[in-house]
Parts: C-alpha cells; sequence; structure tokens
C-alpha cells in the first residue's frame, strides 16, 4: 500500500541493511543471534543428515531388487540399434580414391575395429558353435555361469576383411566396404529360430542403379542365430558381435549415395519413425573421382 | 423569481423557446451524469498479459523460441521440445490472461446491469407549451413541472409547490421526506427548501421549478465527479501477490542467473544456457497460482453471492477478510430506512413497540383502558391507505400511499388493532385539515353512530395547546401539572432516543357538529378541548440483525464507526440500539450529565465513546482527528457531508486499518471509493453508491459483510496453504536441473513435465485447497496486520523449501536412480554420463550391462525418468496436500479428503495419448512411498509439537503501541498461530520440548489477572479481553523474549527454532 512506504533517504536505507547485517546492539547476524544461527544450523544438519540416511537406504534396498547380471527391464531395447563402421561423422561416408588421405582414417578404424576378430584371437578364445540355431547356455545350478563365446571369424568378410597387404576395404579402389553391426542387447533371440539377414539399398528406388550392386559378406549378409543371445558383459566376456560387410562394387562416383541397412528378422519392426536407427541405419556415400 | 429569470434568461410562465433550450443544450451538455471513463478492453487485456510473472514467462518463451530456432538453423531436426515449451508457456500466458479478463469482465457486467438502462422523461414547460422531454436534454433554465413520484430530473430552484416532499435520503442521509416550498429558509443550499435536487426522489405533491443546475454540474453530479476523483486503492492481496511475486520473480531470475553463470563457466554454449536459465524460470514461476488464486476468489465470491452478497472486484473478499475497521452509514445499513412505531406512551407509561422488520418481535401489552382511543385516533387521524391488491403481502411489506410517518402510523394500527380499512368504513370521515408545517397537527372529523368523533395528531407541545383533559384508564382527566410534567419528561425521553414524538388527541362532538364539506380551515376552530389520548413515537428502527452483526465484528477485532449525514440525536441513539456504542460507555456529554458538570471541565479521554458532528469535524485541527479515533473506540459522526466521510475513511487508513464503509447514498459514494473495500446496499442503493463500491449487499443486511468478513479471511488462511503447497514443489523441479549441471546426470525432468505440474496435476489439489473450511474459530481472531502477517512469510517458504521440498526431491532422486538401474543404467555410470548421453550422434552407448543404446532409446528413457520423476512428485504432492490441509490440527482430527485430482492424474498417465513421456509402472510409485509417508509423519509430528506449545509463536510480536486503531496496548497477535504467523510453527516444537520447567510454553503460568496488566488504556482492553486466546497473547507480552531452551536432539523432534522477524 502506498501509504506504508514512506519515503526513505538512501542512507537510511543502507544504515537499514547494515543494521540487519550486524546488529551490534543485539548481536544480531542477518536478524538472529549467533546461537539462534547455530540451532537452525544444527537442526538443518540433523535433519538432512536423517534424509541423507533414509535416501541411502531406499537406494540401497531398491539396488537390492537389481540384478548385476541382468537388467530388471528392458522394454526400452525391443528392437536392437544398427550402425555402421567406418563411423564417420553424421554418418556421412565420404572419400576420395585418388587421395589416399581422405580414406585412410576409414580404413584404420576398420582395422581397429576388426582387430578382436582376428582369425587368432577368435580360435584362441572362442568356441566354434553350431551354426544355425541359438547358442543358449543355461545356467545349470551354478548361476551366472561365464558363458562362451562364438567365433566370428574376420575372414568371413571376403574381399572386406582387410586382411592382406592391400587390406584397404576397398577404399583406394572405388570399391568400399561398409560394415553394419547390431547392438548387443541382452537375451534377444532375433528371428524367432529363422535365420537372419541385413538387407542393404538405396533408400529411394529410383537411385539403386546409380548405387550398383552390393555384395554382402558374410553371404546375403546373414547374421547367424549362434551369435544369440548375448548375456551381458560380466558373464560373456568374450562375445564377438557379428558383423555385415557391404561392398560397394560398382557404385557411380561424384554422385550422394543414400544407403539404408536393415536387419530382416522375423517379427522385428524396423520402421518406427520415432527411432531411425532401431534395426536399421542409413548412411551417405559419396566416392569421388577427378 | 425576476432575478432569477433574468438571471438565467428565462420566463417563469413559459419556460424557454426551443431554439433556446437547443442552443443551450449544445453549450452545456446533456443533463446526465457522465459514466466514469472505462479503461478500454484490449488494454485491460493487456494489462493482463503483462504481469510481474507474465513477463518472466515471456522472456522464456521467447529464450525457447531462440532455442528452437538456432537448433533448426544448426539443422537440429531432432528436437521439436523448444518449440513446444514455447507454445505451451505462451499458451499458459494466455489462457490465464483471459481467465483474468474473462472474471473481470463479468464483474464491469455486474455493474452496468445496476444501471438504469430507461431514459428519464421530465415534464417541461417551453415556449408556455408543456411538453415530455427526455430528462438528459433539459437545460439551464428550463421551467419544469414534477409531481409525486418522479424523480427530480436536475437541481431545481422551486418557483412553486403544492405540498411537495422530495425524499433526499441519498443526499443527506435523512430518511424523513422534506418538504419543498419556494420560500428560501436556509443559506445553504443544501439546507434550504427552495431547492429540489437532481436524482431525488419526489414523494407527493407538485411543484414548478427553474432547472438551475444540469448533469455535473448539480450537487449529486459534483459528488459523483468528487468520487471519480478519488483514486482506486490496491486491494490488500492484490499486495500480497504482489509481494508473493516479486519474491518468487526475484528468485526465479537469481537462480536462473547464477545457473545460467555457472553453465557458461563448466563451458556449455551460449544457447543451452539459456536454456536452463528458461528451465529454471518455468520450474521457479507457480504459473497456475494466478489461475488458483482467482479460483478462490471466484468460488468465494460465489458463496457470497448465494448469501446476496455480488462482489464487484473480485479481490475486494479477501480485503473484507483483513478489514479492521467499518464505517458504516446508518440510514438503509443498519437501519431499515422507514419509519416505524418505536413506542407509545399512554397512562404515563411508555411501551415498546416491536420495530422489526417482519414482526417477528413481542407486542405490547394492549390491555390499558386507555389503548381503544388511542388505537382509534392512530387509526382514523392518517391519510395513508395501502395500495390495493396487496391483501396476501405481510402488513410490514405493503405498499403505502403517504409519507413515511403516516405510513409508520397505518401499518403500525393495522398490525395492532386490526384492518382500517374496516374502521374507516365504519367511521366515514366528514372533514380534515391535512398536516401542514404552520400548524404542525393534522384534524379529521368522523361519523360515529350518533356522535361524531374528532381526532387531532400533532407535534405534542401543539396538541397540547388544544387539550383541556388526558384520558388514564380510559377515564378522562383535566390536566394538572403533575401530568404535564410526566408528558413533558416523556418527550423528552423519546425525543432523546432520537425518536420523533407525535400526540394524539380526541373529541367526542354531538351529531351535526361539523357538516360534510366544511372547509378545512374552519376545523382548527373546532378543535379545541380535547382530551389527550397519548403519545407515540416514530424512528428509523435498526435492523434486527445488525447488534448481533456488530457484536460478531467486535469479537473479531473489527471496529464499527457509524458515520451518518443523520441528526446526531437519531446517530447516538441507534448507535447505542446496536451496539456501536456498546452498553456502559459513555460519551462526555453523558459523563457531564453524571458528574454534573459543564461539558467544558469533562476530559473527553475518560470517555469512551464520542459523537462527532460534522461542523465539530470541520473546526477540527488537521491530524486531531486520528487523535479522536485513536483515544474514542467508539465513534460516531453525525450531520457529516460527502468530504468529511471521505476524511474519516482516509484518517482510519492513515492510522493503518483497512478500512470498510457501508452506505447506499450518492453521499456516500466518494468514502466508499476511497475506502480499502467499499459495501453499498442492493435495494436502497443508489446507483452512484453501487458504482463505487467494491461490493453490493443485495437484501440489504449488515449481518451479510459479517459473513464476507469471515469468507475473506478464510480466503487468506486457505491461499496461504495453496501457497505453501505450491511452492514446496519448486524444489523439486529445480533440483533435477542443479544435479543435471553439476552431477552431469541425464535430465531427471524436462521443463514440459515441469509445466504438467504446475499446470495440469497441481491445479486441482491447490484449488481444492480453497474449500478447505475453517479450522479454528477465526472470527475470534484479531484481524491481520498487513504490515506483519504476509502471505509469504520466511518461515513458510523456509519450511516448504528446505525441508518438505527436499524430502520431495530426494523421493524423486532414489525413484530416479532406480528406475535408470532397473534399465541398465547403475548409479555409478550415471553419474557424468550426460555429454554422451544427450550425444545425438552416439547410437551405441554402452550401459553397465554391455548392452548398447541408440540415441532414441535413450531419449525414451529419459522421458521414462522424466515421468518416474513426475510420479514421485507427485506421490509426495499428495502427501504435501494432506499435510496442508491443516496448519494445526492433526489430519486424523480433520477428515476426509478429495481424491478426484489424483484420479486426473492417474487417467492422464495411462491416457493412450502419450506413451512418451508419461507410462507407468506400479514401482514407480511404490518408491517414492516412504518419502510421502515421511513427510505426513513428519508434519504431524511438528502439528503436535505447535498444538502442545502453542503460544510460541508470538513470541517475537512485538508491541507496537498506538498503531492500532483504538486499541492501542499489546498487538494481539493470532492466538494459536497458524500459519498467519506461523514463524515458529515451522519449526518450533523442538527445542521446546525441553524439561517442562524450563520453557514458557505449556500452560505454564497461569495468565495474570487482565486488568493487573499494564496498558495505557485499560478499559479498551477490556473489551478484548472476552475473547478466548487473548489472555493467551496478553501473556505472551510478559514474557521473555528468550526463554531458556533445551533441544534434545531427537532425530525428529528437533527443529530449527525460528523467533518471529517476518
Amino acid at each position: 500500500m502506498a501509504r506504508d512506504k514512506e519515503k526513505r533517504s538512501c542512507g537510511q536505507v543502507v544504515a537499514e541493511w547494515r543494521a540487519f547485517l550486524w546488529d551490534p546492539r543485539t548481536r544480531q547476524f542477518l536478524g538472529r543471534t549467533g546461537s539462534s544461527w547455530g540451532l537452525i544450523l544444527l537442526f538443518y544438519l540433523v535433519f538432512y543428515g536423517f534424509l541423507a540416511g533414509l535416501f541411502a537406504l531406499t537406494m540401497w534396498v531398491m539396488l537390492q531388487s537389481v540384478d548385476p547380471h541382468v537388467p530388471k527391464y528392458q522394454d526400452r531395447l525391443l528392437t536392437p540399434g544398427l550402425m555402421i563402421r567406418p563411423c564417420a561423422e553424421g554418418l556421412d561416408v565420404t572419400f576420395n580414391v585418388t587421395q589416399s588421405h581422405t580414406w585412410e582414417q576409414h580404413v584404420r578404424a576398420l582395422h581397429q575395429f576388426l582387430e578382436p576378430y582376428n582369425d587368432s584371437v577368435q580360435a584362441a578364445r572362442n568356441a566354434a558353435c553350431p551354426a544355425g540355431r541359438y547358442n543358449e547356455q543355461p545356467d545349470d545350478a551354478v548361476p551366472n555361469y561365464p558363458k562362451r563365446a562364438c567365433r566370428f571369424e574376420r575372414s568371413r568378410l571376403g574381399p572386406c576383411a582387410g586382411l592382406g597387404p592391400h587390406g584397404d576395404y576397398g577404399y583406394g579402389s572405388g570399391r568400399p566396404c561398409v560394415l553394419v553391426k547390431v547392438n548387443r542387447v541382452i537375451n534377444f533371440f532375433p528371428g524367432k529360430n529363422k535365420s537372419i539377414n541385413i538387407v542393404c539399398a538405396a533408400k529411394h528406388e529410383e537411385d539403386a542403379a546409380l548405387l550398383g550392386p552390393l555384395n554382402l559378406f558374410p553371404p546375403n549378409g546373414t547374421i547367424d542365430l549362434m551369435y544369440f543371445p548375448y548375456y551381458g558383459k560380466r558373464v560373456h566376456v568374450n562375445y564377438t558381435q557379428p558383423v555385415v560387410a557391404v561392398q560397394f562394387s560398382n557404385a557411380t562416383a561424384n554422385v550422394d549415395h543414400h544407403v539404408e541397412c536393415r536387419l530382416n528378422a522375423a517379427g522385428l519392426r524396423t520402421d518406427d519413425e520415432r527411432d531411425k536407427f532401431a534395426g536399421r541405419v542409413a548412411f551417405r556415400l559419396r566416392i569421388n573421382r577427378e | 423569481v425576476k432575478e432569477l429569470e433574468i438571471k438565467y434568461g428565462t420566463s417563469a410562465t413559459k419556460g424557454l423557446s426551443e431554439a433556446e433550450a437547443a442552443a443551450r443544450l449544445q453549450r452545456d451538455g446533456p443533463n446526465a451524469l457522465r459514466p466514469p471513463r472505462g479503461t478500454p478492453g484490449l488494454v485491460r487485456f493487456g494489462r493482463q498479459l503483462a504481469g510481474g510473472l507474465q513477463c518472466l514467462m515471456w522472456v522464456a518463451a521467447a529464450i525457447c523460441l531462440i532455442a528452437y530456432g538456432v537448433q533448426r538453423g544448426q539443422g537440429d531436426r531432432g528436437s521439436s521440445d523448444n518449440l513446444y515449451l514455447a507454445v505451451a508457456l505462451i499458451a499458459v500466458v494466455v489462457v490465464t490472461g483471459c481467465f483474468g479478463y474473462y472474471q473481470e469482465f463479468k464483474s464491469t457486467n455486474i455493474i452496468a446491469s445496476f444501471r438504469n438502462l430507461v431514459p428519464q422523461q421530465a415534464t417541461v414547460v417551453r415556449a408556455g407549451q408543456t411538453l415530455q422531454v427526455n430528462a438528459a436534454e433539459l437545460v439551464l433554465g428550463d421551467l419544469v413541472e414534477i409531481k409525486g413520484g418522479d424523480r427530480v430530473p436536475a437541481d431545481i430552484r422551486v418557483l412553486a409547490a403544492q405540498g411537495c416532499k422530495v425524499d433526499n435520503s441519498s443526499l443527506t442521509g435523512e430518511s424523513e421526506p422534506q418538504t419543498r416550498s419556494p420560500e428560501c429558509t436556509h443559506e445553504s443550499h443544501l439546507e434550504t427548501r427552495n431547492i429540489a435536487f437532481f436524482s431525488t426522489m419526489c414523494l407527493e405533491g407538485t411543484a414548478t421549478g427553474l432547472v438551475i443546475g444540469t448533469g455535473e454540474r448539480t450537487v449529486i453530479g459534483r459528488i459523483a465527479s468528487l468520487a471519480s476523483g478519488v483514486g482506486n486503492e490496491k486491494t490488500p492481496i492484490a499486495v500480497e501477490i504482489e509481494h508473493f511475486v516479486d519474491i518468487i520473480a526475484g528468485l526465479a531470475v537469481f537462480f536462473g542467473a547464477t545457473f545460467f553463470l555457472v553453465a557458461m563457466l563448466i563451458g556449455y554454449p551460449l544457447l543451452r544456457a539459456a536454456v536452463f536459465f528458461m528451465a529454471i524460470v518455468v520450474a521457479y514461476v507457480p504459473e497456475g497460482l494466478l489461475a488458483t488464486v482467482t479460483v478462490c476468489l471466484s468460488l468465494t465470491a460465489k458463496r457470497l453471492a448465494r448469501r446476496n452478497c455480488v462482489v464487484k472486484n473480485l479481490e475486494a473478499v479477501e480485503t473484507l477478510g483483513s478489514t479492521s475497521v467499518i464505517c458504516s452509514d446508518k440510514t438503509g445499513t443498519l437501519t431499515q430506512n422507514r419509519m416505524a412505531v418505536a413506542h407509545l406512551w399512554l397512562d404515563g407509561q411508555v411501551l415498546a413497540a416491536d420495530t422489526t422488520e417482519d414482526q417477528s418481535g413481542e407486542a405490547f401489552e394492549q390491555r390499558s383502558a386507555s389503548w381503544p382511543l388511542l388505537s382509534q385516533v392512530i387509526t382514523l387521524c392518517n391519510r395513508a391507505q395501502f395500495q390495493p391488491g396487496q391483501e396476501g403481502v405481510p402488513v410490514a411489506q405493503r405498499d403505502v400511499i403517504g409519507d413515511a410517518s403516516e405510513s409508520a402510523l397505518l401499518k403500525f394500527a393495522e398490525v395492532t388493532s386490526g384492518p382500517v380499512a374496516a374502521a374507516r368504513g365504519r367511521f366515514p370521515k366528514v372533514a380534515e385539515l391535512p398536516f401542514n408545517s404552520s400548524n404542525k397537527f393534522q384534524v379529521s372529523v368522523h361519523e360515529a353512530g350518533p356522535q361524531q368523533l374528532l381526532v387531532l395528531k400533532g407535534a405534542p407541545e401543539r396538541v397540547l395547546e388544544r387539550c383541556r383533559g388526558y384520558l388514564r384508564e380510559g377515564e378522562e382527566h383535566p390536566l394538572d401539572p403533575e401530568w404535564r410534567r410526566s408528558l413533558e419528561g416523556a418527550c423528552l425521553e423519546l425525543g432523546g432516543r432520537g425518536e420523533r414524538v407525535l400526540g394524539f388527541c380526541a373529541r367526542w362532538l354531538p351529531p351535526g357538529s361539523v357538516a360534510a364539506g366544511t372547509p378545512p380551515e374552519a376545523l382548527a376552530e373546532v378543535a379545541t378541548g380535547l382530551c389527550f389520548a397519548g403519545l407515540v413515537s416514530l424512528i428509523d428502527p435498526p435492523r434486527a440483525t445488525v447488534p448481533q452483526a456488530v457484536r460478531k465484528c467486535r469479537t473479531a477485532g473489527i471496529r464499527v464507526i457509524m458515520v451518518t449525514g443523520d441528526h446526531p440525536v437519531t446517530a447516538k441513539a441507534i448507535a447505542a440500539a446496536v451496539g456501536i456504542i456498546s452498553e456502559g460507555s459513555e460519551t462526555p456529554e453523558d459523563v457531564a450529565t453524571r458528574l454534573h458538570l459543564p461539558l467544558e471541565q469533562v476530559d473527553p479521554r475518560q470517555a469512551r465513546a464520542r459523537v462527532v458532528t460534522g461542523s465539530e469535524l470541520a473546526a477540527l485541527a488537521p491530524g486531531a482527528l486520528e487523535e479522536l479515533l485513536r483515544t474514542h473506540p467508539e465513534m460516531v459522526f453525525a450531520r457529516t457531508s460527502p468530504q468529511q466521510k471521505l476524511l474519516i475513511v482516509e484518517s482510519c487508513q492513515r492510522l493503518g486499518a483497512i478500512v470498510a464503509v457501508t452506505g447506499d447514498g450518492v453521499n456516500d459514494s466518494p468514502a466508499l471509493k476511497k475506502a480499502d473495500i467499499g459495501v453499498a446496499m442492493g435495494i436502497a442503493g443508489s446507483d452512484a453508491a453501487k458504482q463505487a463500491a467494491d461490493m453490493i449487499l443485495l437484501d440489504d443486511n449488515f449481518a451479510s459483510i459479517v459473513t464476507g468478513v469471515e469468507q475473506g479471511r478464510l480466503i487468506f488462511d486457505n491461499l496461504k496453504k495453496s501457497i505453501a503447497y505450491t511452492l514446496t514443489k519448486n524444489i523439486p523441479e529445480l533440483a533435477p536441473y542443479l544435479v543435471y549441471i553439476t552431477a552431469s546426470v541425464p535430465l531427471p525432468l524436462g521443463c514440459i513435465t515441469i509445466l504438467f505440474i504446475e499446470l495440469c496435476t497441481d491445479i486441482f489439489p491447490s484449488v481444492s485447497l480453497a474449500y478447505e473450511r475453517a479450522e479454528s474459530d477465526i472470527m475470534h481472531l484479531r484481524p491481520r496486520d498487513p504490515r506483519r502477517d504476509r502471505l509469504v512469510n520466511e518461515p513458510l517458504a523456509a519450511y516448504s523449501y528446505f525441508q518438505i521440498g527436499v524430502i520431495q526431491s530426494l523421493a524423486g532422486f532414489t525413484d530416479y536412480f532406480v528406475a535408470m538401474a532397473q534399465e541398465g543404467w547403475w548409479p555409478l555410470l550415471v553419474l557424468g554420463l550426460r555429454p554422451r548421453w544427450e550425444d545425438a550422434h552416439e547410437q551405441e552407448l554402452q550401459d553397465s550391462y554391455g548392452q548398447q543404446w541408440t540415441f532414441a532409446q535413450r531419449r525414451y528413457q529419459q522421458y521414462t525418468c522424466y515421468t518416474v520423476f513426475f510420479i514421485s512428485i507427485e506421490v509426495c504432492q499428495i502427501a504435501d496436500v494432506l499435510i496442508r490441509k491443516t496448519r494445526r490440527l492433526s489430519l486424523l482430527q480433520q477428515g476426509l479428503f478429495r481424491y478426484t485430482w489424483v484420479c486426473i492424474g492417474c487417467f492422464l498417465c495411462y491416457c493412450p495419448g502419450m506413451p512418451n513421456v508419461f507410462n507407468f509402472m506400479f514401482q514407480w510409485w511404490l518408491v517414492p512411498m516412504p518419502f510421502g509417508l515421511l513427510i505426513l509423519v513428519y508434519d504431524e509430528i511438528r502439528k503436535l509439537g505447535v498444538r502442545r506449545h502453542p503460544g510460541k509463536t508470538h513470541l517475537g510480536t512485538p508491541w507496537i503501541p498506538g498503531t492500532h486503531l483504538g486499541t492501542p496496548g499489546p498487538h494481539l497477535g493470532t492466538p494459536g498461530g497458524t500459519w498467519n504467523s506461523p514463524g515458529t510453527h515451522l519449526g518450533t516444537p523442538g527445542p521446546h520440548l525441553g524439561t517442562p520447567g524450563t520453557h514458557l510454553g505449556t500452560p505454564g503460568p497461569l495468565p495474570p489477572p487482565l486488568d493487573s496488566i499494564p496498558s495505557p488504556h485499560p478499559p479498551q482492553i477490556k473489551a478484548q479481553v472476552t475473547r478466548p486466546g487473548v489472555c493467551r497473547c496478553l501473556l505472551l507480552v510478559e514474557r521473555p523474549k528468550n526463554p531458556k531452551r533445551s533441544p534434545r536432539n531427537h532425530q525428529k523432534v528437533t527443529k530449527k527454532r525460528k523467533t518471529l522477524n517476518t
């Protein structure tokens, strides 16, 4: 109310504030005495201490319900994501055939990625599994018994294995390889016991001719069921993710190609509008030639 | 007359010529009051959109839009969140704006509906011809004719009149009709008889007069313009809400800026930092508050409307609750605005008549043998008659043709002695002499079987002149000095009560003494040697409900002051009758009479009551009025002018009071406007009064004001609860951002979700708090002190923010971490995860189990977290709304609650359209439960402490002498303390739970005898002591400020001590 606000001079205001900050008469700091502040502090200390305890207790109790090996819920991961290698910025694989520095990084990335897939490594660590069926390893009596992983030899990727002296995954010759991999999801059984594979194509059908034929390795882009299920990083230590290599053997140069790869498995939806990477991956390929 | 003709250039017989009239109309404008200029609708709507909080939200929306634009510019098409948010924010502002505008618009409509839309006609003589014209076309110098039943069309100098009487009550407050005649009787134009005023009613007779003022230049017009010149004060609730908005806006900007800076320092891009700022603002601004307040107010307004109070200005409802002084007009507000027989005097005894509106009171004893004659005189010597066709209507409500006194007598006769019409038929009238001001009596002669009966009534002294004897026990006795003395005594006594006394007498005449058609003047000769039958006194009686209401006001700490234009004697009598001057209080005049001292020797301060007239008021030095108001708790102002009423209101306001003014007349309108809340009477009220008022009592019942006060106080309490509730969730809304920035976790709560909480789920409970019943008897508390009892004070904020809010945040985070862990993201991984989590190019982020997540999957999970956090807040808010229902009583004591909004919340969670944001799992509701229970238990303990140690609240309440009108002495806080001054409640119980000996909170020492409390004005304290709780407060003043405390460090019982410094 206007009538309550009598005009005060600036000095008075400052003096009032100073008195509020520290009033020597009543020995009050910010309107309270030291003991008052002390009590408040003590109260909050105790109060917050108690709350922290309760928080910790509740968290502890709730985390007891979390299994360290298998997540309680997986409803966000119904369709695993797909990803490509080389994983260039913005999924844009662009390079110039004649200028090696434009694709060397891709080659390096692929080399690095495929390191664990070396046949020797696979032979040493992993088991040869029977193809065509899930590699289920139920816990018999011993819970969370370490699981064995199935071999995925690099050599199965054919020209895209990057082996040999000219292991440039075709980048030097304008026939580049792109690896497609499926995200790991625990206890994921794709395809309902039928074989699954990766399918790649130009995003727009009319561009298919420009893109030219695609070679898939392993043949047909098949992903063997033996690589499923995944049992989690604790028990499934050497798990090797299956990959599919796509070689663009005769793609028109100097043109943007929009390629889309899908995981073709029975009962798997790959047309989620919200998630562009659920069961599919789209990337741009451009091969420049002088 | 000649002078007038010259002055106004007109003719007293022919009037103006048409051409001249038209020219003058052109010059002076129409004869109508200009309605106060309204603000154009668009501006008002704009104002709704540009409040403090709204501006903040505009800024937030702008930031969102900019952020969205920049994102679009950068080609990021993934997230339209910012766009949605901006749209939502703008929608919120606009919707609340529309809401407010609609409310305002509605109340404007109410005002408009009260306006009289029918154009008034006036009979005017122009160029010698009598015509009917629209009253608005009258000009200066017009010759107009008025007759009984007309509204006077302009200020008129009466040139000729036949028994013309006007009702000036709306102008001066006098309820008696005033005669109008050509003679000038007084210098003041307000008092003189030869001027009739614009908009007053002509009751009877006819008059011809010259228009001497039109439109704004009439007396009424001047008062109306005085009223429109008075600025509107801000309502206390508006002040409170402004205060609250200031705090909130300050906090929002402060935290927003801090986060902004911190974010910038950590290395966020400017845009993201701005979005943080915006999020903080959104989290802090209680978007739903304005809606809640409006709903609270309009709910109460509706509740009041059911009790016949129409609230024009919504905020006025609460103002009534903080009212500490009511300045009430007398006529029509405290009284019935009709004359009624109050007392009779016969056989030397004064008998009280029934003056209640519905004749429900006790009838007086009619056994006296003198009564039949008196009643016969009353019945016969009366020219008034009921309008035909009202047989079914109760007598008191029937319409009567005739003046106020005569109708009062007529109704009295009808009620006490049966049908008047029949009696008159039995005694046909032979001749009569109507009342006139020179005779001051009225005579009529009636055939009564073989004889004739002459009956006479008039002013007692005139009647007595014509009497030879008097009636006692039905026998006629000759006059004797003793009887004369007793008559004079009765006249004085009744006159002293402000009543108008009439004497009645009669005489039996031989048949044929008066022939039919005898000229009236001759009757005066015949009417001598009469027998005095008795006295009847008339008064405008107080309404039956008023004394009770005044008493209630007093218990509620509200002072009632009478301000009237009527005579001091009448005013004092009515004031005493309704309790404004309480029994046993004396005015200085009374003291003088009692002590047999001359008035000058009496110290006015000895007197509790005081009657001040307008002329005394005019002679007062500036500041003396405040002094008077401070010294005398019971004040009556009589014979006051509109300006003086205004002055009185201003003086009260200067003393720090929140003033309510009630009134009905035009003369009240400036004061109504100036008051913090003006209350006009709906039936008796003039348009000007209704225009100026904030509230209109449709049934003219003063008692409705008390209801209003109660509702207003309840509103304040409930708003306080509602705001405490609303504030609490700011912390759990803010904390996610705090942790998001500092601990780099994925965002636990999104802006849209915050808006959803603010605008959807939380609206219902906070509005439901508006339905809460009063916890304690709020009408036994003092009005709140607007300077001390704020809507939002430090303890309330501290309790909401630092205690309940923190518990809620912890609940949210527990639920959040658990939900994340169950999906595969363990707490330790979550900390610091944010940069990778929010990287839109990262499609294979590993969780704690080695699974890989795409960005959209993570986003989905993040939305789940929003939901989880949202649910936690909801669960805690359920507990919160339960604890806010009461401030002192345990929930178990208070009872049931409403679930509706919980259902709505659940429905929204299940609603199929929003699977992303509101997806649901039972367990998420389960995790925050312990925290919700903790809130309940914690608050129950607090309430227990408050109940056990109620007085603590007032420890800090300072004693400010003299700041309170009329009740100097300790400022009594709200006993039993509630949130009004919860200061201490908040935290207090703990420290006081020490050993019984050391603290003073428990019943402890008995209050000292009240008389022994030192006070500069003991008698005034006395008036308050009847109320429970006050003793406690008085006691508190005596208490040392810092009693020793022995805090026990028991976990939940120890609470912080808070002295009241808000």
